[in-house]
């Protein structure tokens, strides 16, 4: 019961976020922009997709992406919370915004029940990998996620690999793309893919593991 | 047996700490003095739990409040929702909201409770971190710099309210490079840090009522007499037992011309300094 009050505690710093700085701007832009895709003919798998994962990477950078956010995490473990509860609570706050993005635009573009919820896996194993990125490389990692995920969920992977040549540079954007959260694999949810599932909620607990570590870190060496 | 609130024994922390103790009782404030890097703000982190000691104990009566020694809060929230959040960890309903009512008047920030944590001065910080150390009703708290780099009302303000809480029976360990404001507290104990080790301890009124006579000269000295030590006006030296006449008498044997002498206590500073620079 302790434990979910201090996710809770976490969770309910996404309204003032949502409210008072620019989270709430970007979440609206990037619907806009993908419903207006969307309705020019890109499926709906696609635009649920790109909604998740890129939704909740903005949801990571807004809710522990700044240097005054992640300063402020070493207070917070002066209370009694947990790294781990810390983390959970920031890993909900990153979700739910994406969540909800994911299925407005679903309505908006055509409601598709198997898009959904590959959009909603997406955003929970972006949201795990944001939250681990931005913990250690603030929001110019957010960034770099962003860019990432938006040519990811564009670009076949198997084009990507092919421009990536020769060697070592070609192994690691493979293994990236293999190992790492990415949309064309997620898409395989609508048809059923278990192994798809499965990969995004290791992500997802992954990345609440590592953030974790990284809150407990950040807290003994806070100044 | 006495109950302490918080106790050290033999604390040592690499390269900060070198076999610290300390007992603090419940209602008593401990000053923790010492220059840059003497290792005060690891002392305090080890007492909060923020850090494990290399070795020695650590034992606190229930949680301790920590206020660091720059406070940074989430931005886009107001005081009452940065005290809101916190609060959440240890209570809901009702007990949370006079939670966060009791803090905002324990810390003098209830006229400004809506105002954004980012917009804060230096002032209103401490008093934040002062509000959400004391959160959940903790009778240890650990005040990094908590009264330093204040203007002489706000720090007196502060100083106030930390001597209110001790007065109600919290156990308050407070580094302070601001010896003004320990001074200002007028109570309690001081420690001496210097390079992770306590190189003076006591009552601050007993160090406070040490005695120094100054002696001003005619022409400086080719050299003090022992004990002496020059100052742009002539002489001063501890009276350490002695009476000024007796010293005086030490000037008068060196056959130094004295215009005029007078007896000061010393400052918590040169008590500092001295400290720092007894040999080791």
């Amino acid at each position: 019961m302790h434990f979910l009050r201090c996710v809770l505690a976490e969770w309910t710093l996404v309204r003032p976020r949502l409210s008072r700085t620019r989270f709430g701007v970007w979440l609206l832009f990037l619907g806009t922009a993908l419903i207006w895709v969307g309705r020019r003919g890109a499926d709906p798998i696609g635009v649920a997709l790109q909604a998740g994962a890129l939704g909740a990477v903005l949801g990571a950078a807004f809710a522990a992406g700044s240097s005054a956010d992640r300063a402020a995490l070493a207070i917070a473990l002066a209370h009694p919370t947990t790294p781990f509860a810390v983390a959970t609570g920031r890993w909900l706050a990153a979700l739910i915004p994406a969540a909800g993005l994911t299925i407005g635009c679903s309505i908006a573009v055509g409601w598709e029940t198997s898009a959904a919820l590959a959009g909603l896996a997406a955003a929970a194993a972006v949201a795990g990998c944001a939250l681990t990125a931005v913990l250690l490389g603030g929001n110019g990692a957010a960034l770099v996620l962003f860019i990432c995920m938006t040519i990811a969920g564009a670009v076949p992977p198997e084009a990507l690999v092919g421009v990536a040549h020769p060697g070592a540079v070609r192994l690691t954007v493979a293994s990236a793309l293999e190992l790492g959260p990415a949309l064309w694999r997620y898409r395989e949810i609508a048809t059923g893919s278990a192994g798809a599932v499965l990969h995004a909620a290791a992500w997802a607990a992954l990345g609440v593991v590592v953030a974790s570590g990284l809150v407990r870190r950040r807290a003994r060496r806070a100044p | 047996m006495t109950d302490y609130a918080l106790t050290l024994s033999e604390v040592c922390r690499a390269h900060a700490l070198a076999s610290v103790s300390l007992a603090l009782l419940p209602g008593e404030i401990i000053g923790v003095v010492g220059q840059a890097g003497a290792g005060k703000t690891t002392l305090l982190r080890v007492a909060a739990g923020l850090l494990p000691p290399d070795s020695g104990t650590v034992q606190v009566w229930g949680p301790a409040g920590y206020a660091p020694e720059t406070p940074v809060f989430p931005p886009a929230l107001t005081v009452r929702e940065v005290l809101a959040y916190y609060a959440r960890f240890h209570a809901s309903g009702p007990t949370r909201r006079a939670m966060v009512h009791d803090a905002l008047e324990l810390a003098g920030l209830a006229g400004g409770a809506d105002a954004r944590a980012a917009s804060l001065g230096r002032a209103d910080l401490r008093r934040l971190a002062l509000a959400q150390a004391t959160l959940g009703g903790r009778r240890v708290l650990l005040l990094d710099e908590t009264l330093s780099g204040l203007d002489p009302l706000a720090r007196r303000d502060l100083c106030g309210r930390v001597a209110h809480l001790a007065a109600t029976g919290v156990a308050v360990l407070l580094a302070a490079r601001d010896l003004g404001a320990l001074e200002r507290l007028g109570m309690g104990r001081v420690l001496v840090l210097r390079a992770g080790r306590v190189v003076r301890a006591g009552q601050l009124a007993s160090l406070l009522a040490e005695r120094v006579l100054e002696v001003i000269l005619d022409t400086p000295p080719p050299e003090p007499p022992p004990g002496f030590r020059v100052t742009a006006a002539g002489l001063e030296a501890p009276l350490a037992g002695r009476t000024p006449e007796a010293a005086l008498a030490l000037c008068h044997a060196h056959r130094l011309a004295v215009r005029a002498s007078r007896v000061r206590v010393k400052s918590l500073e040169e008590i500092v300094l001295d400290a720092h620079d007894a040999p080791r």
